[in-house]
């Protein structure tokens, strides 16, 4: 029997659903803005421990969010959402029309009380506003995957044969790998947004992605546990021959998970990292910079931050204390610095509208050090009075978008990666990424590496396991002194924000990078 | 949403259908209906905002199916779920896919047997919590609210501290959330024919308020089990809270004694302990106690039992995502790590391994009881127990034990010179679980001690901690019989924590010291 949730479902209701769209708008009284996700999945996936198989499948995902906003005195939105399956195929307009008027409903309860409390809040009432969206241009597009090898036409057998043989290599890669876990998945997905403003984005994708995690212990016992993606919105063939693209550059997967075994295996046998207790020189490869550029200018440039709306879960932001006392225009990072979002960059973070149907731009967040911008979303821009740029994205369809990251990066330089080195007398390398912390409005960070070396007198001298760097994320930024020419982007598989939490994926990356932080190890 | 009788059908014609097919040495069918609705909280006296930001909610429903197969390569193991269809078709599409992705794995032992342990826990649950309303479920998000601008309007020393009376220049700040989950599950296999069933709602508030423009924060929360015990109590805790914070001061880089409060003992339980307190860590050679089962891992001071059957606490369950009871773990017994949080297939897994005594530093045969299968669940999605996924362990409720219990002001006066914790941010383990070092900043609600007393609130996001998690378990000195629960973000546990623990000394470094010149 054919699989009745597919791809090509869009195409059977895309009409009926941009219509329905525009006659509830209509329809429904007091009723200002409506706008819809359907988002639909066919997946594969396998994994494997130890060499052994765990599990496969090939499934398919339908669901779908609706933003209401409606009002009489004041406008509030109102949200639905449902995970469906082959049952709602056939029905499918009807069961959206069912959800949009709960999502009405919710919309008119919550205006009836906020104008309310306008009043009877007293003072403080006088802040809550009638939502509003800045305007955007209502686009109507429609975007092919990528993709060499469909994610579809790889069969399950395969996939599982890859995940338990890369499994096996990284098994008998050494004996002092004692565990590992390979996950693989590929998947091809279509989301389509209609609004009542008449805006129609029907996007496919493509994404693959590998997963590699090693537990490996030395001689003298020290366990190293290290993990790594790769992955991006291609095919199949981004796991069998590698990604090689001007600035995504990833071996095949086999060799990228035997890279990380070889590392877990040294690590285990290196000593634990010393502890400066006062700032050192440190230089950061692009790998590392990766996670720094996503904690400490990525999550403080989302506007939702700056304006206090994730103070309960994901913090604000040291950009912007209100509206009399921000960074913008001022001085953050030295001269050297810059960093910007790009939708239009190549990798997970990659797309073209945003769930409110914005088309996207580059934002710079520091240019030249000087910081300059926000990522945002439409009601966000009309607080603050500025253009939609295109980062209002959810996880799922399900859920209700966030202003996230598309691909976050630290500018190219023009240094010589090797000359950053070489220059040092005595200070610290650090490559890869691992855990990251970070203060709750993003001004302090402790971020460790997967590998420090010691540098002296501009070589590479010993390996240390468990370290990574610590500083006050405006004192790290002002004393950068070195930006390479390397910038190089990697996937990030797990940022999580929102309540309920949304893991998403996106990129981020940058060139190799020297400035002054204090070296931090481990005390267990 | 479906009833548990829509439910238990499913199961029960999922288990006559597969009966019927040849290949099929044992199944397992799990049927589920999950609710999960929030008002999402965003008020700002100097922006413009929403007030009640997302009214929202997600629902799902569906069957899922675990097969056990024979093949000419051996037993194979499959899974596979169909979402909205409880009907004969979804079995079968379910089942279709568990077949296509059926694998042999050589470490699977049996689907879910009985333990010999019996349920204790039956209909616990508010009713009216499954019926909320649009209407009810926005009115409850404003009634949290209301709580925090009534704390605000009503506090003489906010009034004083605003210039001109206008509190809104203040930087009033209200987040957070109500959040309400429905749950509904059967289950039934071959293993466990008899069909069982399991309902449970519960709602909690997580609030955070500020005073922006005197770096004060504060948390509020609450759970409830009744729909009519809602209020606005998280709100005005909340408010209160950031109040009472103003005028913090900074502290300098340091060790100092510490008194752990409620939020701060759940952030280092969800982020360090209890992952380490699974059968899956001990496995993976991924736990900071391993090979410590039985052994001294914290200060004598220190009883913390799993209680997934407890009436009256917010995560309870009847009955795990694998039809198991739910009963008691104790995980420390006066300091000694004596239970592990199990699934079916970890247990199974850990009892069968040839290296099972090094990882567990005792026999797993010995130790059986420790691990019994208690915490099989399948949560996802923010709550509510998934028909698409298979069983992981969780905890429940962790409450805490102590004969030598005392009150919090009892362990405020023993500290000459220390710092109470109210509230963390960001904690993990920065250099993996095993090694147990983490890092973390304190964000709200703390305060330096100085000579047995209260002396000042401490300003918001100025001290990081870098310690290790074995340092502060050992080095507990006190603790309060009190407790309450703590609502943690993304977290399906709740911890039943002591409103303080004491601990002689943690590492503390002062950090953004820029922010004093730049706002």
């Amino acid at each position: 029997m054919e699989q009745k949730v597919n791809i090509a479902l869009i195409d059977r209701v895309k009409d009926k659903l941009s219509n329905l769209i525009l006659e509830s708008k209509k329809k429904l009284k007091d009723c200002s803005y409506v706008d819809l996700r359907v988002a639909v999945s066919e997946r594969q996936a396998a994994t494997a421990q130890d060499g052994m198989m765990k599990s496969s499948i090939r499934d398919y995902g339908l669901s779908y969010g609706l933003r209401v906003i409606a009002g009489k005195e004041m406008l509030a939105p109102g949200y639905f959402a449902e995970s469906l399956g082959t049952a709602d195929v056939d029905g499918l307009p009807d069961v959206i029309e069912s959800g949009l008027l709960q999502a009405y409903e919710r919309a008119i309860a919550s205006s009836r009380m906020k104008s309310e409390r306008k009043s009877g809040w007293e003072d403080l009432g006088q802040s809550l506003w009638s939502s509003k969206l800045a305007p955007i241009k209502a686009c109507q597009d429609t975007i092919p995957g990528v993709y060499k090898i469909s994610p579809l036409d790889i069969s399950l057998e395969e996939i599982s044969r890859l995940t338990q043989e890369i499994s096996k290599a990284v098994a008998s890669y050494d004996s002092r790998v004692k565990v590992n876990g390979i996950l693989i998945e590929t998947s091809l997905a279509r989301q389509l947004f209609v609004s009542s403003e008449m805006t129609n984005i029907d996007r496919t994708y493509a994404l693959t992605q590998g997963l590699c995690v090693v537990v490996a212990v030395g001689n003298s016992g020290n366990q190293q546990t290290h993990y790594d993606c790769l992955g991006h919105q291609r095919g199949w063939e981004i796991l069998t021959d590698g990604v090689q693209e001007e600035f995504i550059k990833l071996k095949p997967f086999m060799h990228f998970a035997l890279d990380l075994a070889a590392d877990s295996v040294s690590l285990s046998e290196a000593r634990p990292c010393p502890s400066s207790g006062k700032d050192v020189v440190v230089v950061t490869d692009p790998n590392y910079n990766t996670l720094l550029v996503h904690e400490i200018i990525g999550h403080p440039s989302e506007l939702d931050r700056g304006l206090k709306m994730e103070t309960a879960y994901a913090g604000r932001s040291w950009f912007l204390r209100n509206f009399n006392q921000n960074m913008l225009g001022k001085q953050v990072a030295s001269h050297l610095v810059s960093a910007y979002s790009d939708p239009l960059l190549p990798g997970y973070g990659h797309y073209e509208y945003d769930d409110e149907g914005t088309p996207v731009k580059r934002i710079m967040h520091i240019d030249k050090g000087i910081f300059s911008g926000f990522m945002n979303s439409r009601q966000t821009a009309a607080i603050l009075g500025a253009e939609p740029n295109g980062h209002f994205k959810a996880a799922d369809a399900s859920y209700v978008p966030l202003i996230r990251m598309s691909t976050t990066v630290f500018g190219n330089g023009e240094r010589d990666p090797q000359s950053i080195i070489s220059e040092v007398d005595h200070g610290y390398y650090l490559a890869g990424h691992r855990i990251p912390s970070i203060s709750e409005s993003r001004e302090n960070f402790r971020i460790t590496a997967r590998k420090v070396y010691e540098i002296n007198n501009g070589k590479l001298g010993e390996m240390f396991r468990d370290g990574g760097m610590m500083a006050n994320s405006k004192d790290y930024l002002m004393s950068v002194d070195a930006v390479g020419n390397d910038l190089r982007m990697y996937p990030i598989f797990n940022c999580g924000k929102g309540q309920p939490m949304q893991g998403k994926k996106l990129g981020n990356g940058g060139p190799t990078m020297r400035g002054r932080a204090r070296l931090v190890g481990g005390k267990g | 949403m479906k009833e548990v009788k829509d439910l238990e059908q499913s199961v029960q014609e999922a288990m006559a259908f597969l009966r019927t097919q040849p290949e099929v040495k044992s199944a397992l069918a799990f049927a589920s209906a999950n609710n999960r609705l929030w008002t999402r909280l965003n008020y700002t006296s100097h922006i413009p905002s929403n007030g009640v930001e997302e009214p929202k909610s997600t629902g799902d429903y569906g069957i899922g199916i675990q097969i056990v197969v024979d093949s000419p390569d051996g037993k194979k193991v499959g899974f596979g779920s169909e979402e909205k269809d409880l009907s004969l078709e979804g079995v079968r599409l379910a089942f279709a896919k568990a077949k296509q992705g059926a694998v042999v794995d050589p470490e699977f032992q049996s689907l879910p047997q009985p333990t010999g342990e019996r349920r204790s826990l039956f209909h616990y649950h508010d009713p009216t919590i499954m019926n909320l309303t649009d209407q009810g479920l926005v009115e409850a998000g404003w009634k949290v609210l209301d709580g925090a601008i009534g704390s605000f309007l009503g506090s003489e020393k906010l009034k004083s501290a605003a210039a001109n009376g206008r509190l809104s220049d203040l930087g009033l700040i209200v987040g957070g959330d109500l959040t309400v989950l429905q749950e509904r599950m059967a289950i039934a296999s071959y293993e466990m024919p008899d069909v069982q069933s399991d309902e449970s709602a519960i709602i909690t508030a997580y609030v955070t308020a500020m005073v922006e423009k005197g770096d004060a924060k504060g948390s509020g929360y609450s759970v409830h089990l009744r729909l009519n015990d809602l209020s606005g109590k998280a709100g005005s805790e909340g408010a209160q809270n950031a109040i009472n914070s103003l005028n913090g001061i900074r502290v300098p880089s340091g060790d100092y004694a510490v008194i752990l409060g409620p939020q701060p003992i759940a952030e280092l339980l969800d982020n360090l302990v209890i992952p380490s307190c699974t059968t899956s860590a001990f496995y993976s050679l991924e736990s900071c106690f391993l090979g410590k089962l039985g052994s001294q891992v914290a200060s004598e001071v220190l009883t913390m039992v799993d209680r997934g059957n407890a009436p009256g606490l917010v995560g309870s369950r009847g009955i795990t995502c694998e039809g198991l009871p739910t009963g008691e773990t104790v995980l420390i017994k006066g300091g000694v790590l004596s239970g592990l949080l199990s699934d079916w297939y970890e247990y199974q897994r850990i009892l069968n391994d040839p290296k099972g005594k090094e990882k567990l530093g005792v026999s797993p045969a010995d130790f059986r009881q420790a691990m019994t299968p208690r915490s099989g669940f399948r949560f996802s999605r923010g709550g509510g127990r998934s028909f698409g996924m298979l069983p992981t362990a969780s905890s429940t409720n962790v409450v805490f034990e102590s004969s030598a219990g005392t009150d919090l002001e009892t362990l405020i006066r023993k500290v000459n010179k220390g710092i109470l914790v109210g509230r963390l941010w960001y904690t993990y383990p920065v250099n993996g679980l095993r090694a147990g070092d983490l890092t973390t900043t304190l964000t709200a609600d703390s305060y330096f001690i100085e000579d047995g007393r209260i002396k000042a609130p401490i300003k918001v996001n100025t001290l990081r901690i870098n310690d290790n998690i074995s340092n502060i378990l050992m080095g507990i000195r006190g603790i309060t019989r009190d407790t309450r629960p703590a609502v943690l973000w993304g977290a399906d546990e709740i911890v039943y924590a002591p409103l303080g623990l004491m601990v002689d000394k943690v590492h503390f470094e002062a950090i953004a010291e820029f922010m004093e010149e730049t706002y």
